[in-house]
């Protein structure tokens, strides 16, 4: 998974944020509930010690005490309910006190006596056990006879712990599932999201400067998605144009150039056909005429190299065998390297099947190895191999010859490109001829390696799509 | 002789009738297509030099117009065009040859003489340079009454110089002629080639007769030019 991705960071983003505020919930809702319960338990208190007071109490001086207590017993049944009640006189000795409840939870003749002098109603808590905790309210009350009492109420706040446990149990069981549930729907949701996204980006990888005019798919959907297909289709658009702008310059130049050249080499060849001009100018002349087939073949390359990339190269396409194109090309060009004393070996043992323009596929092979040929020294060597792997036709063409300095590598396919200036021009070359072979080859949907050590050698690697077997 | 020039490029025209002229050809010269068809329709030429981008009417519909009046007469086309589908083009609709621009004056030439003498060819079985002969049938080279062996390609390099005596040849013309188009402009094979030819042709004699001449190519001839 990529954690990088936008699903990936927003599902985390939007879980981690509904957990912080489900946690957050979850602790108000503990403590609202809590703080409600024991308000309530000091309500039922408090009004339990006033009933006792004015219902029975007030009138102890005309009851008598065994009364109240009769009424206490009858009414609340402490006992049953769980109940701790406590009525003390206001020397301090006790009137009532209920008895053992029969939960057992605590026992009330342990409860420590309060002040009797005290004239506050309060509220304690008191710690009998460790598991047992009582609320206890406490009131002072004057009965109608003027005797001082203080009546205390208490219970067992278990109720409210088991409650608030409860709760806490269910949030801490609800909440990562919760979570977990948020995780995985927003995460589906998020990749319906962003499918489109990943079409357009699938698209736009097959979108290179030879098929710019392909688009993206636009979903109608009106949303952010389709503005943004939209607008890449829109710069799609001009990228296109301007590379058929750049392209049709280059044609054209190349084309206005072509009369002027003409006019030059047809003026010059025949003024070098006159008898009584002087060697010098003979030479001159001479000079002059190279130059300017040297310029023709300039324009010519270019011409060339434009024309394929606008994708009009594949006119003649034949399906043949690529390993006998190429061992018969370099069988044709075995004087060129025995010239030079460097020993050219051929390796094609089986057929390699391909479909393409023959004439352009061996002009790659011919600048290919008079390449190789060139850029080795006598005594050298150049080896040429086809081999078919995985669909891809191979030709390698490698040589031991002075190799390319790295810094030069990315840009040898490049127009004008010259590794070393001087040398190459000695060579009479123009540094088109790889941007050719690199023209042709891409226009065949096959492209071209190289691999380099300087010093070493070279080693080029085109690669095309074999033909299909039905087809041969 | 009498050819028609149908080509817009006042310069360009002029040193093809100087050159055509020098080899004692007639020339008309029409500047733009509508002149160039009254020519064609009112002259009986031997052949017709046409350039494609003309004002007026365009090469290709005088060709078409030319070719629906006079089946026979050859047209060797020029242009500065040379996409594969025009030269396809151009074929179908009747040109005889194609030249692109630039071309060397040599190429054209050798070009108008072959559609001259088509069909009317004989080829001789002996070609002869001062003491040199090569037999097409038995591909055997001979200088002097010595036999001399050469490599295929030798054989047809020399072959095609000797069917040309006399006349330059480019490298270019030489590469497709013997080769094919593939080798062209990458490679010095044809400098390789006639060197190793010149070493068994006229090393060992005193008399060279393969001469290089600088900017423009090849020729096999007794004189200089």
């Amino acid at each position: 998974m990529n954690t990088r991705s936008i699903r990936f960071r927003l599902t985390v983003w939007y879980a981690g944020l509904l957990a912080g505020m489900l946690v957050l919930f979850g602790a108000s809702v503990y403590l609202g509930l809590s703080h409600y319960l024991e308000w309530t338990l000091k309500e039922t208190l408090s009004q339990q010690a006033k009933q006792i007071g004015e219902s029975w109490l007030g009138e102890v001086g005309v009851s008598g005490e065994s009364y109240v207590a009769e009424e206490i017993n009858e009414h609340f049944s402490p006992k049953v309910n769980g109940r701790f009640v406590r009525i003390t006189r206001g020397d301090g000795s006790v009137m009532y006190l209920s008895d053992e409840p029969e939960s057992k939870r605590f026992d009330p003749s342990r409860v420590p006596t309060l002040n009797a002098q005290t004239d506050r109603e309060s509220l304690r808590e008191e710690h009998l056990t460790a598991d047992s905790e009582l609320m206890i309210f406490a009131m002072p009350f004057t009965a109608k006879d003027n005797g001082r009492y203080v009546i205390e109420v208490g219970a067992s706040n278990q109720e409210i712990e088991r409650v608030l446990h409860g709760l806490l149990f269910a949030i801490a069981i609800g909440l990562p599932v919760v979570v977990a549930m948020a995780i995985a729907g927003g995460y589906l949701l998020m990749r319906r999201a962003l499918r489109p996204v990943d079409e357009i980006t699938q698209s736009a990888e097959r979108i290179t400067s030879r098929n710019l005019g392909e688009r993206l798919p636009v979903a109608e959907t009106g949303d952010e998605i389709e503005r943004l297909s939209v607008g890449l289709n829109r710069m799609i658009a001009r990228l296109d144009e301007s590379f058929q702008h750049v392209n049709r310059f280059s044609a054209d130049a190349s084309h206005e150039l072509r009369t002027p050249l003409t006019i030059l080499r047809g003026e010059l060849e025949a003024a070098a056909q006159q008898g009584q001009i002087t060697p010098e100018l003979r030479e001159t002349l001479g000079s002059a005429l190279e130059e300017t087939e040297r310029l023709s073949r300039i324009v010519e390359s270019l011409m060339a190299i434009s024309r394929l990339d606008a994708g009009e190269a594949r006119v003649e396409l034949a399906h043949f065998d690529l390993a006998e194109l190429t061992s018969g090309t370099t069988e044709q060009m075995r004087l060129l390297a025995e010239d030079k004393d460097i020993a050219l070996r051929c390796e094609s043992e089986q057929q390699v099947r391909v479909e393409g323009d023959r004439a352009r596929l061996k002009q790659v092979i011919v600048n290919l190895v008079d390449n190789a040929i060139k850029y080795t020294p006598a005594g050298g060597l150049v080896g040429v191999k086809v081999s078919a792997s995985n669909g891809r036709a191979v030709i390698e063409v490698n040589d031991n010859g002075v190799g390319i300095p790295p810094e030069a590598l990315p840009h040898i396919f490049e127009r004008f490109y010259r590794v070393d200036k001087a040398r190459s021009r000695q060579m009479g070359g123009a540094g088109l001829g790889l941007s050719i072979i690199k023209a042709i080859v891409t226009a065949h949907g096959g492209q071209v390696k190289v691999e380099s050590v300087e010093g070493k050698g070279s080693r080029f690697l085109v690669e095309l799509p074999v033909a299909g077997k039905t087809s041969e | 002789m009498r050819l028609l020039l149908i080509e817009d490029e006042e310069k360009v025209s002029r040193f093809i009738v100087k050159g055509l002229a020098a080899e004692r050809f007639a020339v008309d010269v029409a500047a733009d297509g509508d002149r160039g068809l009254e020519l064609a329709q009112t002259y009986s030429y031997d052949l017709i030099i046409l350039d494609l981008m003309l004002p007026g009417l365009s090469g290709t519909e005088v060709l078409r117009l030319v070719r629906g009046q006079n089946e026979h007469v050859p047209v060797l086309v020029l242009t500065a065009r040379d996409a594969i589908n025009d030269k396809v083009e151009h074929f179908e609709i009747g040109a005889d040859d194609y030249l692109t621009k630039p071309f060397a004056f040599a190429e054209l030439l050798v070009r108008v003489k072959a559609l001259l003498r088509r069909g009317a060819v004989s080829r001789a079985n002996t070609l002869r340079v001062a003491d040199l002969e090569i037999d097409r049938l038995t591909q055997q080279v001979r200088r002097g009454g010595q036999r001399i062996d050469l490599t295929g390609k030798e054989y047809a390099l020399l072959e095609y110089l000797m069917t040309n005596a006399g006349r330059v040849l480019s490298r270019t013309m030489i590469i497709e002629h013997v080769w094919d188009q593939s080798f062209d402009g990458a490679t010095n094979i044809v400098d390789v080639y006639v060197r190793h030819l010149r070493n068994k042709i006229d090393e060992p004699f005193e008399r060279k007769l393969i001469r290089t001449v600088r900017g423009v190519g090849y020729a096999i001839g007794e004189e200089a030019l």
